[in-house]
């Protein structure tokens, strides 16, 4: 084995020495001008024995040898260090490697180089070297049961809320509950929960606004502290109307984007405002940038405004809510008897057919993830989901009876597919707890659910809660401990024939 | 001893590009070392069936219908009596596919084994593990591949590459590079004189060429296809800071495709119009005639299995900048190249690198020219195939062939010199994966079946035998500059 690998090299080199009777005598350190190995293969990673892979047998079996690869657990196998012997062939002239150069023994060092004629033959497979930049795994991270069994609640709130969205039409078409009286009960939760949602929201942002307010108090205490009353400027005191202009032009320095820090802090006198302005400046930057513009001007006492602009700025998004809320209550009371007669002339076991798929296709391609490092990415799929939600309740509410079914199904549809998944996210970031308990209560219900329209009766709604609470608990444990008992067949296999991933710095200017 | 041999792929001229003229180069050398080479290949437009190009090569423009840029659909088992029919009429001994993605090259491999002849496969490029395309093609490979007498790849990262995709013996994979015909790709200052000068011919005497000053113009080629995987972003993203690093420097892009709108609009948005030639798509044989207008040869890819317009840059006399991916680290000795992760920043350190480099006039690119001449040539790459010949054919024994590195765990396998033996083949198909070990052995049968019949339908007696292109002797070894035909 050549030197360089012995960091890594409790490893018995595999080889005979006299197969490659240069190697244990090279002398040559890895020079700074040897070509060095890819970037992304670079010796930081973990190595492994290369034994293994380099004993395995002929006809190479590729899963049986990474299964012996991973049962001697490694997450990166076989990544060999760098060959160091090439520097004595790149300070050669080429002219002197010909069959002349390479004579200096018969078989000379091996050279994974395609340029040097060498006397191996061409299907020369030399151990050492072959697939040494193979890694398999590098990215690998295994799962948990709990913490899966945990992020799995995520999907089995929507399959059931789907479910309770299906039983619910099946309970229309079949007469046995009123639309209205689904529609009523869907609204009612749909406000709770845009109260609850609501209220987070401005929770949040209060936060938000006492951190920045709580700076700027100090600010305006510390700034203050020099002289006299400057929150009440009544101009007694000789410097008052300085301080107050000082005070004035600091808050509008703190809104504005911070060009004027610097002349600012040399306007005053003693170090430490200074030093509260640079340290209140961000923060209360990217405050006005999230509240509305009107906090923007300038104002003696900032406290006050401020809350109330963001009371008024809530109220106005909550006038906005209620305000789309109408005009789609009243769109969909406009499009209703449209939609009614929508599939008139086809068959409804077609109908029954498209929902179908449009529900399994609206499960599939829901967004589960938590929204937080969601980016661009998935906001397509999301919105194919919703889409193909609101098409299936659509097709769905073609075969009621009245008008005022289809507009009910329809509304009930934007709730649960258009709204509750919002409102569930948000819960999910909230609160651990009601999120389980949320979750506890759909399975209940959309069982119950099922139960009823199987069977008919409360005694049936309580078996099928039961039994559907019992199904879920056993899917939810079966499939994540199916998906972690998976996880051993996981082969990815990287190495240098696989296209780079380029790194570029956007720098649009 | 001459073998007769058909080459089969999809590709080949009139459409033009890298397999292509792998496979036309290759030929016409083994037609100089005495064998007969045809070249089976599907009709393009305006070119159906059979030709005759220089020196006797035979091809046949066989009608199939093609689905993707010049790759023919797939029907396994529709190809083999018009086949049969050729190999029977020419005597043919060798089968050799070229390229993965050549549908007709996997059904020719099946079919000439079902006829008890021998076969090599050629590898032209990498494939991932990771998407589906890749595994499918990877299935695919293997299908080819189970069966194969002998596969030869361009470099030791595509050797392993197709190892592992197709699960082979290595020892049943070779490595041989492609080549440049460096005639056709001399430096300016060589024009005159290269004719005339052997390859041996003692270039320390030769005047240096007139120095770079540090005020001169150092002129950047990029000629590729402007693709992703050519790293055309890379390119796009660092030609501004180049140049913005390096005052009197140019660049020269030849080549089309899908990114070229990027690349016009950056040079639209940082307005390098004078500073950047656009020369759109360029005819191979107009390749270096950009070239020898530039000293540097940037080459941004993000995957290339060898890469052989380096080389014809270098050949060119060009200093080489290229990402540091795939086979391309194999290619050329470290003193014509600069190599750069598929970075934008490291790129641009290892183009400016490369402009001081040239600059303080530390690079004699005045002899890269002789130096390829040395390193890369159809004729050595004929030489290595026949070799690969004489070893499936038996003509060098098994143990020279695969020679015997005891003790090194390769040495396990006696199935090397793959039997015609139905069973055996079944064996070796049945291996291939839970499904498709049954697919391709159902496949296999199948195709014996056709075999069988069309032995019975078509009998070979019936089949004429086409005369062979009256052979010249074979080249000599006195015979000494490369592809010299060219010259006489």
């Amino acid at each position: 084995m050549i030197s360089p690998t012995s960091p890594t090299s409790p490893v018995p080199p595999p080889v005979p020495v006299d197969t490659h009777p240069n190697r244990a005598s090279d002398t040559n350190p890895p020079g700074p001008d040897r070509i060095p190995d890819p970037d992304r293969l670079a010796p930081e990673d973990a190595y492994f024995a290369h034994s293994l892979s380099r004993v395995r047998s002929v006809p190479l079996n590729y899963e049986d040898g990474l299964r012996s690869l991973r049962a001697a657990d490694s997450g990166v196998a076989t990544l060999l260090p760098p060959r160091s012997n090439l520097n004595d062939v790149t300070r050669k002239d080429v002219r002197k490697i010909g069959p002349a150069g390479s004579r200096r023994r018969r078989k000379g060092v091996w050279k994974k180089l395609l340029w040097v004629k060498q006397s191996y033959p061409d299907n020369y497979t030399d151990t050492e070297t072959f697939l040494d930049h193979l890694q398999r795994n590098p990215r690998v991270r295994p799962y948990d049961f709990w913490p899966l069994v945990a992020d799995s609640t995520v999907i089995v709130q929507h399959v059931c809320s789907v479910v309770i969205f299906i039983c619910c039409f099946v309970g229309i078409v079949q007469d046995r509950v009123s639309p209205v009286s689904i529609v009523c009960w869907g609204s009612v939760g749909t406000a709770i929960g845009w109260i609850l949602w609501d209220n987070w929201i401005w929770e949040e942002q209060t936060e938000l606004a006492r951190n920045l307010v709580g700076v700027k108090g100090g600010d305006d205490e510390s700034s203050s502290s020099s002289v006299t009353s400057a929150p009440h400027p009544s101009g007694h005191d000789p410097q008052s109307t300085g301080l107050k202009a000082d005070t004035i032009h600091g808050l509008g320095l703190s809104m504005s984007p911070s060009a004027h820090h610097k002349e600012d802090v040399s306007h005053l006198t003693s170090d430490e405002p200074g030093a509260f302005y640079g340290i209140a400046d961000p923060a209360s930057h990217s405050a006005a940038s999230f509240l509305s513009p009107s906090t923007r001007v300038p104002h003696a006492d900032v406290p006050v405004i401020e809350r109330a602009s963001l009371f008024s700025s809530r109220n106005r998004q909550r006038l906005s809510t209620v305000k789309s809320a109408f005009l789609i209550y009243f769109s969909l009371l406009g499009l209703s008897p449209i939609l009614k007669s929508l599939t008139k002339s086809t068959a409804s076991d077609s109908i029954w057919a498209l929902s179908c798929w449009l529900l399994i296709m609206n499960i599939f391609s829901f967004d589960y993830g938590s929204g937080e490092g969601a980016g661009d990415t998935t906001k397509f799929p999301a919105s194919l989901s919703t889409n193909a939600a609101v098409m299936a309740s659509t097709v769905l509410a073609s075969r009621l009876p009245s008008t005022t079914h289809v507009f009910s199904l329809m509304l009930f549809s934007m709730e649960v597919f258009g709204l509750f998944p919002i409102f569930r996210r948000q819960l999910r970031q909230k609160s651990w707890t009601g999120h389980v308990l949320l979750t506890l209560a759909l399975v209940m219900i959309a069982g119950g659910a099922v139960g009823t329209t199987l069977g008919g009766g409360w005694g049936s709604a309580v078996i099928g809660s039961f039994l559907g609470s019992l199904l879920t608990a056993f899917a939810m444990g079966g499939c994540s401990w199916w998906l972690i008992s998976l996880q051993k067949y996981k082969n990815v296999v990287i190495g240098p024939w696989d296209p780079a991933r380029p790194i570029i710095r956007r720098h649009w200017n | 001893m001459p073998y007769n041999i058909a080459m089969v792929s999809d590709f080949f001229f009139p459409q033009s590009g890298g397999i292509e003229s792998h496979i036309y180069q290759l030929s016409s050398k083994l037609i100089d070392r005495g064998h007969k080479v045809i070249i089976i290949t599907h009709a393009y437009k305006g070119r159906t069936g059979v030709r005759y190009l220089t020196n006797g090569l035979k091809i046949y423009h066989v009608p199939f219908f093609v689905i993707y840029r010049e790759t023919t659909f797939p029907t396994v088992f529709s190809f083999f009596p018009i086949f049969r029919n050729i190999v029977i009429r020419e005597q043919i001994e060798i089968v050799h596919g070229h390229a993965s993605l050549s549908s007709f090259c996997g059904e020719a491999i099946l079919h000439a084994r079902t006829m008890g002849l021998r076969t090599v496969f050629t590898d032209h490029s990498l494939f991932g593990f990771a998407d589906a395309a890749s595994i499918l093609t990877n299935k695919l490979l293997k299908f080819t591949l189970s069966d194969v007498d002998h596969a030869i790849c361009v470099s030791h990262t595509c050797k392993e590459n197709t190892v592992l995709r197709a699960s082979l013996d290595p020892l049943m994979v070779s490595v041989i590079p492609n080549a440049v015909v460096a005639e056709n790709f001399r430096p300016l200052s060589n024009d005159s004189r290269a004719a005339d000068q052997g390859a041996m011919s003692p270039v320390d005497q030769r005047p240096q060429p007139a120095p770079i000053g540090p005020d001169d113009t150092i002129t950047i080629v990029v000629i590729s296809r402007l693709f992703y995987n050519k790293g055309t972003d890379l390119l796009i993203a660092a030609i501004p800071r180049i140049l913005a690093l390096n005052p009197n420097t140019r660049f020269i892009i030849a080549g089309s495709g899908p990114k070229a709108i990027d690349l016009e609009q950056m040079l639209e948005r940082n307005v390098l119009q004078d500073k950047v030639e656009m020369l759109g798509s360029v005819r191979h044989e107009e390749v270096r005639d950009v070239m020898v207008r530039g000293h540097i040869y940037l080459h941004p890819s993000l995957t290339e299995a060898f890469g052989t317009v380096i080389v014809e840059a270098a050949s060119c006399g060009l200093y080489v900048v290229c990402t540091r991916v795939g086979g391309i680290p194999e290619v050329l000795p470290q003193h014509m190249t600069t190599f750069a992760k598929p970075e934008e920043d490291d790129l641009v350190v290892a183009t400016s690198k490369a402009i001081a480099a040239l600059r303080s006039n530390k690079v004699r690119t005045d002899r890269f020219h002789d130096q390829v001449k040395m390193m890369y040539s159809w004729r050595d790459v004929a030489e290595r195939t026949e070799r690969v010949y004489k070893g499936i054919t038996g003509d060098i024994s098994p143990e020279e062939f695969y020679g015997s590195y005891p003790g090194q765990g390769w040495e396990v396998s006696g199935d090397r010199v793959r039997s015609f033996a139905l069973i055996d083949r079944l064996k070796r198909y049945y291996g291939c994966g839970v499904w498709a070990g049954k697919l391709f052995c159902f496949c296999v049968v199948i195709d014996f079946l056709i075999y069988v019949f069309l032995e019975m339908w078509f009998p070979r007696a019936n089949i004429d035998i086409a005369r062979s292109w009256p052979r010249k002797p074979p080249a000599d070894k006195s015979h000494s500059s490369n592809g010299g035909r060219r010259d006489q």
